[in-house]
């Protein structure tokens, strides 16, 4: 996918979420908080599936046409299973489970918040 | 994951600094305000946005540093359409916050659709900028 479909489709994901989001809080709609994650599930499955593809891609030809490193796509994919395990830890807390505390919810969002500052920090150290 | 550093900061227009500076801030104030939402702070909720809103000085005091380097660099007209591209990036997500602060703190009965309203014309700027991507 070029850059621009990238964009595009997070950027169409983003907006839908928070639409579904605005309906739910304010009581509009009263679905299940899984069905409003849905366009972030989708986003999820396609990154995992681009990862994955690429990763095949890497295996078959041994190299990877935009250089990136086999080490780096498994770390792509441990952080699209981190966020997708804080998005059901969320949801289970909010629909189902509410004696579950917030911080039991967001431990993975803060454990890939912080090696996601520290690989940005890293690229710009190395820029 | 589906980015690079490099294409996230051609598409926001943003440096990486800039976009860092943002991921700390985030991750500082998710800590502080599920210790507020669990009770064991007790501070307003206007304590526990100082995170976002310093960061978003910062990246407002950093992208008029770097128009004025461009201003003595004689790249003005770039330097003013930068600026102004980020300063309205700036204004909008202090906007979000300061009235997601005011929400929080019950000042108001904001409904959540006028809190989001800015995020929602940002949206619009960053999907601008998404097509403008090559």
């Amino acid at each position: 996918m070029a850059v621009m479909h990238r964009a595009l489709f997070t950027w169409l994901t983003i907006l839908v979420f928070l639409i579904l989001l605005v309906l739910r809080l304010e009581y509009k709609v009263t679905w299940n908080w899984f069905l409003i994650f849905i366009p972030l599930w989708l986003f999820d499955c396609v990154v995992l599936l681009y990862i994955t593809i690429n990763m095949i891609r890497h295996c078959r030809r041994g190299f990877d046409r935009n250089d990136v490193s086999m080490r780096r796509k498994v770390y792509y994919m441990t952080a699209v299973l981190l966020k997708m395990t804080f998005q059901i830890l969320l949801c289970l807390r909010f629909e189902y489970f509410n004696f579950i505390s917030l911080y039991m919810a967001m431990i993975p969002f803060w454990v890939l918040l912080t090696v996601s500052c520290t690989d940005i920090f890293i690229g710009l150290v190395k820029l | 994951m589906l980015f690079t550093l490099k294409e996230m900061v051609r598409w926001m227009r943003m440096t990486g600094f800039e976009l860092w500076l943002h991921m700390i801030s985030v991750f500082i104030f998710s800590i502080i305000a599920v210790l507020k939402y669990e009770d064991i702070i007790t501070q307003s909720w206007w304590i526990m946005f100082i995170p976002l809103f310093a960061c978003d000085g910062l990246n407002a005091y950093f992208c008029v540093i770097v128009f004025i380097r461009m201003c003595h660099e004689g790249d003005r007209r770039i330097g003013a359409l930068r600026l102004l591209n980020s300063i309205m990036s700036i204004m909008l997500l202090t906007v979000f916050k300061y009235l997601l602060c005011r929400k929080l703190n019950d000042q108001e009965s904001l409904a959540p659709s006028e809190v989001m309203a800015p995020l929602f014309i940002l949206l619009q700027i960053v999907m601008i900028r998404a097509c403008k991507l090559h």
